[in-house]
């Protein structure tokens, strides 16, 4: 009898430390469990698969930061999604096994059991922020990269699965029935991922776990007035609630995890206020300057004979524009040959990330624009307006072109590219390599007729070296407003045209 | 009991009796809440403002099957199938009772997520249809190979989790030419239905393969220790 009564007390007072270990070894255990879930392994499996394929090619090479760690968030919501189903399975095996009322004689309460599977749910997290740590880490080792992440929209990722975890374990202890977490999957899947509804206001929009925005055109990052941090704090508000609201709902009725609720409920709650706020007055101040006067943001350099001026996040880039104003610059002939350039870097951003609003030719002399975004069709682009430049003089001029000047152009656009027809078919907007189309700049597009067409194909099609000789030869007459296409053609060696002469046909 | 001659007493009689407790055995909670469900996300349509674009009707129709394949992933569910496994009435008998117990409430159902999408937006009922009984085709084949292939009395959670799995993976994976997920206006409306025909086909054939006991069990059964395979199973 004392030797009972001597044994008691110590069991008491290891009562604390050995229900913490127990909830941990739980939390351990099903977390293994969740992580080797069919639905989770092949959720990781689809995703790493996703991050592989559209990482080798995204952003052409040349991806800004500041739109690369927005590109990490729509994965996790797969993952998140298997995640919640599975954690929610988790909780509920017990019942389904029948085995409920064996874990009652058991010391681990339902809450400490309910603690340890929302512990379960976070290396799910922490493996979702090693994948999106590595594809964001590959974006920026890319020779192109430019700009700067933002540590807030890179937790978006890890934090909805943190929040989807526990959402499921919520779940099981509200509706502890098999059908209800497929249900909420689903209706989940077909609003966030698939966007089947149309998002709200300004404000509640940003009540979903994850807002991409995305735009047409990359901003610099000071001017992209997104909510970031009010965002993570948002999302790591709810997936604690959701955690702290589980444990209650088991009867953890403990005022550790009352003053929780309240707390992380607060903390959701702010971030819901903080991010339903218009863009703040100094973003679209700036958004106003860098779009009216980018010259007062920028810095220039000299390269050559041209000046680059550029917003300070691509300075870097102002080499690669110069490789492109060379290689065209040594293709013209007279006073166009050693004409210095300015290239100037110009973003329509009045319209925030949403907008698509089309840059105004520049009428400054000599004055090349060039847009935020870099590789793919935006070098055969930037490579006309410097042809057009130097053809017309100014991009204002250049976009009335329209007669045998348009052959000249787009012969010193294209010809010095690896690929010259297919560069040709990219910068048309139709892809086409025939008859009249629009041919894409950073400003306002040309037109070229179906004549024009068929002689800078012959032209691009021919294989001597002999039509750079001509068109120095020839440059005063080849650039002249009076230069028909078919006097082009003859004065270059090709066929004339059949089609369209010029746009007034 | 005359378990030796089991085919011979499944006579109309016995379906006839079988129907009143099959029929409160149906997983109704789980079929109510899919119901449900399927019902809010058909009317969300409704509720755009400026009217819902025919691709969103579809998308919210297609959602709807396969929340109504979700609650019909649980209709095999059976704790006691254990106990029926020697019982005369052969399983394919009992399984096919709960579909066709369940089919009329279920075409219902259809009918009502149908009518409520917009007719302007509505796309062609007969393609959306036969894209809804070949999910819940899949569903039925899942639970049924479920049920031959494991030991499980539930086996619906599982049959649920896979389901919605290979729809998401579906639209990601399916090669070029293979195409299901089809906006109504594409030219590949048709062939697509083809495929979706197809596949409610295979999952019945599966379904049928899947539906008898075990051979071995049934070599028990017939044989004169058949009491046995009951506590065996």
């Amino acid at each position: 009898m004392s030797a009972v009564m001597e044994a008691a007390p110590a069991v008491v007072r290891t009562d604390t430390r050995g229900s913490v270990r127990a909830v941990l070894a739980l939390a351990r255990f099903e977390a293994r469990r969740l992580l080797l879930n069919v639905p989770v392994v092949v959720a990781f499996v689809a995703y790493t698969g996703w991050i592989v394929w559209r990482t080798q090619q995204s952003w052409d090479g040349y991806p800004a930061l500041q739109d690369a760690d927005r590109a990490t968030q729509g994965g996790p919501l797969l993952v998140g999604t298997a995640v919640m189903l599975c954690a929610d399975f988790a909780v509920l095996r017990s019942r389904r096994h029948g085995t409920e009322g064996h874990f009652a004689v058991l010391v681990v309460a339902p809450w400490r059991r309910t603690v340890a599977h929302v512990l379960s749910v976070v290396p799910a997290a922490a493996l979702t922020a090693v994948c999106v740590a590595g594809q964001f880490t590959w974006e920026a080792l890319k020779p192109g990269a430019i700009g700067h992440g933002s540590p807030a929209e890179l937790a978006v990722g890890p934090l909805t699965v943190l929040l989807l975890g526990a959402a499921g374990v919520l779940l099981a202890r509200l509706a502890p029935s098999p059908v209800a977490a497929p249900l909420l999957a689903v209706c989940f899947l077909f609003t966030f991922v698939l966007g089947a509804f149309p998002a709200g206001g300004e404000g509640t929009a940003w009540l979903a776990p994850v807002v991409t925005e995305a735009g047409t055109d990359t901003l610099p990052s000071d001017l992209l007035g997104r909510p970031a941090a009010w965002h993570a704090l948002y999302l790591a508000g709810l997936a604690l609630c959701a955690a702290f609201l589980a444990v209650l709902a088991a009867g953890g009725r403990n005022v550790a995890v009352k003053a929780g609720v309240a707390v992380t409920l607060v903390l959701a709650l702010v971030g819901a206020v903080g991010q339903a706020g218009e863009v703040s007055p100094e973003v679209t101040a700036a958004r106003e300057r860098f779009s009216v006067s980018p010259e007062k943001e920028q810095t220039c350099v000299e390269r050559g004979r041209s000046t680059y001026c550029a917003f300070p996040e691509w300075t870097a880039r102002t080499g690669t524009w110069a490789g492109v104003v060379d290689r065209v610059q040594s293709l013209a002939g007279g006073s166009a040959r050693t004409q210095p350039l300015v290239v100037r870097q110009r973003i329509d951003a009045r319209h925030g990330l949403d907008g698509d609003a089309a840059l105004p030719p520049s009428a400054a002399a000599h004055q090349v624009t060039v847009g935020t975004s870099w590789g793919g069709n935006r070098v055969p682009e930037f490579s006309t307006a410097v042809a057009a430049v130097l053809v017309a003089g100014d991009e204002k001029a250049s976009g009335a072109i329209c007669d045998g000047r348009m052959v000249t152009l787009m012969w010193l656009s294209l010809s010095w590219q690896d690929d010259p027809l297919d560069a040709l078919r990219r910068v048309r907007l139709d892809d086409s390599l025939s008859g009249s189309a629009v041919v894409l700049s950073p400003t306002d597009p040309l037109t070229m007729t179906e004549g024009q067409t068929d002689v800078v194909r012959r032209l691009l099609e021919r294989a001597d070296d002999d039509t750079a000789g001509k068109v120095k030869a020839h440059w005063a007459e080849l650039t002249s407003p009076d230069v028909t296409t078919a006097r082009a053609a003859q004065l270059l060696g090709v066929a004339g045209p059949r089609g369209a002469d010029s746009c007034g046909e | 009991m005359t378990g030796e001659h089991g085919k011979g007493t499944a006579g109309r009689g016995v379906v006839w009796a079988l129907v009143r407790p099959v029929w409160r055995t149906l997983p109704w909670r789980a079929l109510g809440a899919a119901g449900t469900v399927g019902l809010l996300l058909a009317g969300t349509s409704r509720l755009v403002s400026g009217g819902p674009t025919p691709w969103l009707t579809l998308v919210l129709l297609r959602a709807a099957a396969l929340v109504g394949a979700l609650g019909l992933a649980f209709l095999l569910d059976d704790p006691a199938r254990h106990l029926t496994a020697p019982v005369p009435t052969r399983r394919p008998l009992r399984q096919a009772l709960r579909a066709v117990l369940v089919a009329p409430p279920v075409a219902l159902w259809w009918a009502a997520v149908l009518l409520l999408a917009p007719a302007k937006v509505r796309p062609p009922v007969a393609g959306v249809t036969v894209e809804a009984a070949a999910t819940c085709a899949l569903a039925f084949a899942g639970a049924a190979a479920a049920v031959r292939l494991t030991r499980e009395q539930r086996p619906g959670q599982a049959v649920a989790a896979a389901l919605l799995t290979s729809a998401v993976l579906a639209p990601l994976l399916l090669p070029d030419g293979w195409e299901l997920f089809v906006p109504a206006e594409n030219p590949a409306w048709d062939a697509a239905h083809d495929r979706w025909a197809l596949v409610s086909v295979a999952a019945v054939v599966a379904w049928g393969l899947c539906g008898p006991e075990p051979s071995a069990r049934w070599a028990r059964v017939r044989g004169p220790g058949g009491r046995r395979a009951g506590s065996s199973a």
